[in-house]
């Protein structure tokens, strides 16, 4: 009796999921198995693994550097992501007046689309009317503006700082969340056994908010992955591909070349690297992701 | 308990039942005025209201039509307008470009449009380049062009004047030096206006083709003996002083600067030289005094010639359309001449009819002046075509420029790209 | 005492950078929205606009149908992100109850596993399906879509936040005569309110700010939403900067609003949400 009602409870969820996301996703994978190029549908036939070959052996975008590339973007944004939300959290903790106001300013940036915060950032990192080399300029850290969108050695850090900004209010909001959460007993009773501030946070404050920390970071990891959106609008995967990920070169596929075969062959790539990522990650954290 | 669980249940039927009923709520009414779907793709906000304009009037001249202008935004306009002929939604007129209509073609969306053109009364006024734009693929008009991109040189006559420089570039040579010559005259002085990214050969291929004498006019990429462009002697030269400009005349940003920085550079100064599309003009115009800027017709390589290439798009019906003969006459309203003359005014590119240039004084004189001539010298400005049916072609976009970024920050050498673009295409 | 207010002024030194280091990029989208359009490229910058005016905005409203498109959006992101609170609400507590742990773990799973699943594998089969079913163009559509782009997510927030609520309640709830469905109602959904009101939130972010899926399901002009007319402002010829910004700063405000009356709540929500029951 309780089951079946629990049951019912699931029904739209699933039928939502099911429609449009499990039932597209399956169609999604076959094409990625099927010589589908809108250049000439004629030619649609099924082509078995010729086009993850086709995506992982091309002489001019190659492969491993996507791949690279992708790391560098994924744990470079999530790392400072985590850290800097993780000590804005820390720093809002503890009310001051304003605080409301204050984060409203801080955690904005979270509410813009990745879209326009991509436009936005490309315009302030913009090598003639940009405000960062004119500030720098000003200041006289610079004698000449750089090009941070062209330099190869700088194009990759210049695509993450946005995200870093992008991606700081999610954690600090999931961690200030989490950090209210604590029980002040718990850090009295520390305060008793002697516990300075270091102490308090290391053997209180974290292993209380493992579980928060443990589920935000696997989600983001998939979003950071999956978010293309800054780097297309900044610089499309240059210069020389050095910021071309599995995203980006999946748009490149889809939008630009009309390969839709090889296009969902990447999108099936990411699918499966981010899903055995997450089965190592919750081993080795040895939490099911089920707490938020 | 159970009723609850009924009630849920049935809840989440009728959403699902529900739902295609309220979606289908877009569907015609048989009666009444014919509604015509029309997807337009080089959309931009001021161009939208321009063809708004002319729907308007056309509808005033027929009641029974409507015109229901469908404007998805430009970057992904051609995808979205792919997949809904590739699902037969039911589309009346579409506006094709010269990179996309080999593919629909090749998918059997276009209708030929041959008979109709034959009727037209305006048809022997079209320019013949227009015939040849319209028969890009397998001889057969498959869409009537609406205008053309053909690349001019823009100066900013004032800023060469106050470094001294008096005369005009005529050669591609003579542009080269004069830029180096301007760089670094005053603080973040350059000379030439970089494409970096976005398409980007479009105006280096020019640059560095002209160069060579026998260039094949229905491939730019091939000679007139069949051996691959850019692996002739002059073309390898060619792309070394391409590189040489880069160093020398650009800033070193100019590799990442896509339509707006180029534009941006002109307008602020920084690079005097721009080579750009007459649909820029407006938005020059817009910025700077008369007495600032001019247009020239673009310099000759070491050919003697140019080699332009001749971005179009125009109108077609697709095979799916149960209004064919309407949509034809809307298509012929949209580009008869007066029209066409009205909305390449408006929105900057070149019309399509003969008269339109003997007619128009607009489109002969001031800055379109230069485009007149590059139009009716066929001897110093040959038109020529990308291999827009070869399937490689789609993604060459993003080969050449991360090959060319490479060559251009010293990571690979002249030969070693040219080599990887002859690999490419073979 | 000396301790506390070097820690003080340090936090204060923090706290500013953080702040400023998120307003600047919207600092410069705002003064450049107004400056006009000749002056957004003059040398050298300007920081605050010489002459401010607000005709980006003027054209914004009077060249594109903003405020329709405002209202599309503001319609479609409403509806969903209710219909998404609804239904998590179910999927959230009947997997927070659920008494098989072995259904349990393969239902969460599937939950995380559509986090994996980029946007552009989708996209195409879902426009083809809608195309078989007449559905293209349909917001109503487009909004069901949207309900499952978020659904996922929002039942890992709501199983959470049930987590929370000790199951002795509905004991009770049941031995005074409650059903189930009351109990829930009646009785487990008021304490876990502000939760609700940040899986609302989360939601209509996402949902406001989604582009390519109303870019491609959509047709008719007058049903396009902001994130679509913002990207009609990138052209052949470029981006016209004064509208487009004009045109971030204007989108920017009701997610602003969502979340300046609803921080509180949020933060307040998942605070209760992340406690271990």
């Amino acid at each position: 009796m309780e089951r079946k009602f629990y049951r019912w409870m699931l029904v739209p969820a699933l039928l939502f999921l099911t429609a449009f996301i499990y039932y597209p996703v399956l169609r999604g994978t076959v094409m990625a198995f099927q010589n589908y190029n809108l250049f000439d549908l004629n030619q649609l036939k099924f082509n078995g693994f010729d086009n993850f070959k086709a995506v992982m052996s091309d002489p001019h975008i190659r492969f491993a550097q996507i791949l690279l590339n992708t790391a560098v973007w994924l744990f470079g944004s999530l790392f400072f992501q985590f850290v800097l939300g993780f000590g804005l959290a820390l720093l809002l903790k503890k009310p001051f007046a304003g605080r409301g106001i204050y984060t409203a300013f801080v955690f904005y940036g979270w509410a813009l689309s990745g879209f326009a915060i991509g436009l936005t950032w490309a315009w302030l990192f913009n090598g003639q009317f940009g405000l960062v080399n004119d500030m720098l300029m000003r200041i006289g850290l610079l004698s000449q503006p750089i090009g941070f969108l062209s330099n190869p050695n700088l194009a990759m850090i210049s695509v993450i700082i946005p995200n870093i900004w992008y991606g700081v209010p999610f954690f600090g909001i999931m961690l200030l969340a989490a950090l209210q959460s604590v029980p002040n007993e718990l850090y009295e009773a520390a305060t008793l056994d002697g516990a300075g501030a270091i102490r308090k946070f290391t053997s209180v404050t974290v292993p209380y908010v493992k579980p928060t920390i443990v589920s935000t970071i696997l989600l983001r990891t998939m979003w950071i992955v999956n978010f293309p959106d800054i780097i297309y609008a900044m610089t499309n995967g240059g210069p020389v591909n050095r910021t071309n990920i599995l995203a980006t070169q999946m748009i490149n596929k889809v939008f630009k070349e009309y390969d839709y075969g090889q296009g969902s062959a990447i999108g099936l790539i990411i699918m499966i690297l981010l899903f055995a990522y997450a089965m190592l990650y919750l081993r080795l954290t040895e939490k099911g992701g089920d707490n938020l | 308990m159970k009723k609850h669980m009924t009630v849920l249940f049935v809840l989440c039927a009728l959403l699902l039942v529900l739902s295609p009923a309220f979606a289908a709520g877009t569907k015609e009414v048989a009666s009444g005025p014919v509604t015509l779907t029309f997807v337009e793709t080089m959309t931009s906000p001021s161009r939208t209201t321009q063809i708004l304009e002319l729907i308007a009037k056309y509808e005033a001249q027929n009641p029974n039509v409507k015109i229901n202008l469908v404007s998805p935004p430009y970057e992904q306009a051609d995808n979205k307008l792919t997949l809904m002929l590739n699902s037969n939604q039911e589309l009346d007129i579409i506006e094709v470009r010269d990179h996309t209509v080999k593919q629909f073609v090749n998918n059997n969306k276009l209708v030929d449009l041959t008979s109709y053109l034959k009727a037209w009364d305006q048809g022997d006024d079209l320019l013949p380049l227009t015939m040849t734009a319209a028969k890009t693929v397998n001889d057969t008009p498959y869409l009537l062009p609406q205008f053309f991109f053909v690349k001019g040189l823009f100066v900013r006559t004032d800023i060469l004047a106050k470094h001294g420089f008096t005369t005009m570039p005529k050669t591609i040579d003579e542009l080269y030096k004069m830029s180096i010559a301007i760089t670094g005259k005053a603080p973040n002085q350059y000379g030439f206006g970089f494409r970096g990214k976005g398409s980007a050969f479009k105006i280096s291929d020019i640059l560095i083709l002209s160069d060579v004498a026998n260039i094949n006019v229905d491939n730019i990429y091939k000679t007139t003996d069949g051996t691959f462009a850019f692996s002739t002697p002059a073309a390898r030269k060619a792309v070394a002083a391409y590189v040489d400009l880069y160093k020398k005349a650009v800033p070193s940003d100019g590799i990442n600067w896509g339509f707006n920085e180029q534009v941006n550079g002109f307008i602020s100064g920084t690079t005097p030289f721009l080579v750009q599309d007459p649909d820029t003009v407006s938005m020059v115009a817009e910025a700077l005094d008369p007495s600032q800027w001019t247009v020239i017709p673009m310099p000759v390589g070491a050919s003697g010639k140019t080699y332009l290439d001749y971005g179009f798009a125009g109108l077609g019906i697709p095979t799916t359309s149960k209004h064919k003969d309407l949509a034809w006459d809307f298509i012929s309203f949209m580009i008869n001449a007066e029209n066409n003359a009205d909305f390449c005014r408006a929105y900057g590119p070149l019309p399509v009819h003969t008269s339109t240039y003997a007619n128009d004084p607009y489109f002969s004189s001031g800055v379109y002046k230069s485009w007149e001539i590059e139009m009716s010298d066929p001897a110093t400005y040959v038109f020529v075509k990308y291999p827009l049916d070869n399937p490689k072609y789609p993604a060459w976009a993003q080969i050449q420029e991360q090959t060319m970024q490479s060559l251009l920050l010293g990571s690979t050498t002249v030969d070693q790209a040219i080599k990887s673009w002859e690999d490419y295409w073979k | 005492m000396k301790k506390q207010t070097v820690f003080s002024i340090g936090r204060f030194v923090l706290l500013a950078f953080y702040v400023l280091a998120a307003v600047f990029p919207l600092y410069w989208i705002v003064v450049t929205s107004l400056k006009g359009p000749k002056e957004i490229y003059t040398m050298p910058l300007q920081y605050l606009p010489t002459s401010a005016t607000l005709d980006s905005y003027r054209k914004l409203f009077s060249f594109s149908s903003f405020s329709l498109y405002f209202r599309n959006s503001l319609v479609v992101a409403l509806i969903s992100s209710l219909l998404a609170m609804a239904v998590s609400i179910l999927s959230g507590f009947s997997l927070s109850r659920y008494p098989r742990q072995r259904t349990k773990g393969i239902l969460q799973l599937a939950l995380y596993f559509t986090q994996t699943i980029p946007t552009f594998l989708i996209m195409v089969p879902i426009f083809t399906m809608f195309s078989k079913l007449g559905w293209v163009d349909s917001t109503a559509a487009l909004m069901l879509v949207y309900v499952a782009t978020v659904i996922a997510f929002s039942t890992i927030m709501s199983k959470g936040f049930f987590d929370r609520i000790p199951v002795s309640l509905e004991e009770a709830a049941k031995i005074d005569g409650c059903s189930m469905f009351q109990s829930l109602f009646h009785v487990v959904l008021p304490i876990t309110r502000p939760g609700m009101a940040a899986i609302f939130c989360f939601a209509f972010i996402n949902i406001w700010n989604e582009l390519f899926l109303a870019v491609m399901l959509l047709m008719s002009n007058d049903k396009m939403t902001v994130p679509v007319a913002l990207n009609s402002f990138i052209s052949k010829a470029g981006i016209s900067w004064d509208v487009m910004s004009a045109g971030i700063v204007i989108a920017l405000l009701p997610t602003m609003i969502v979340f300046g009356f609803g921080q509180k709540y949020i933060v307040a929500g998942l605070t209760e949400g992340s406690v271990k029951g």
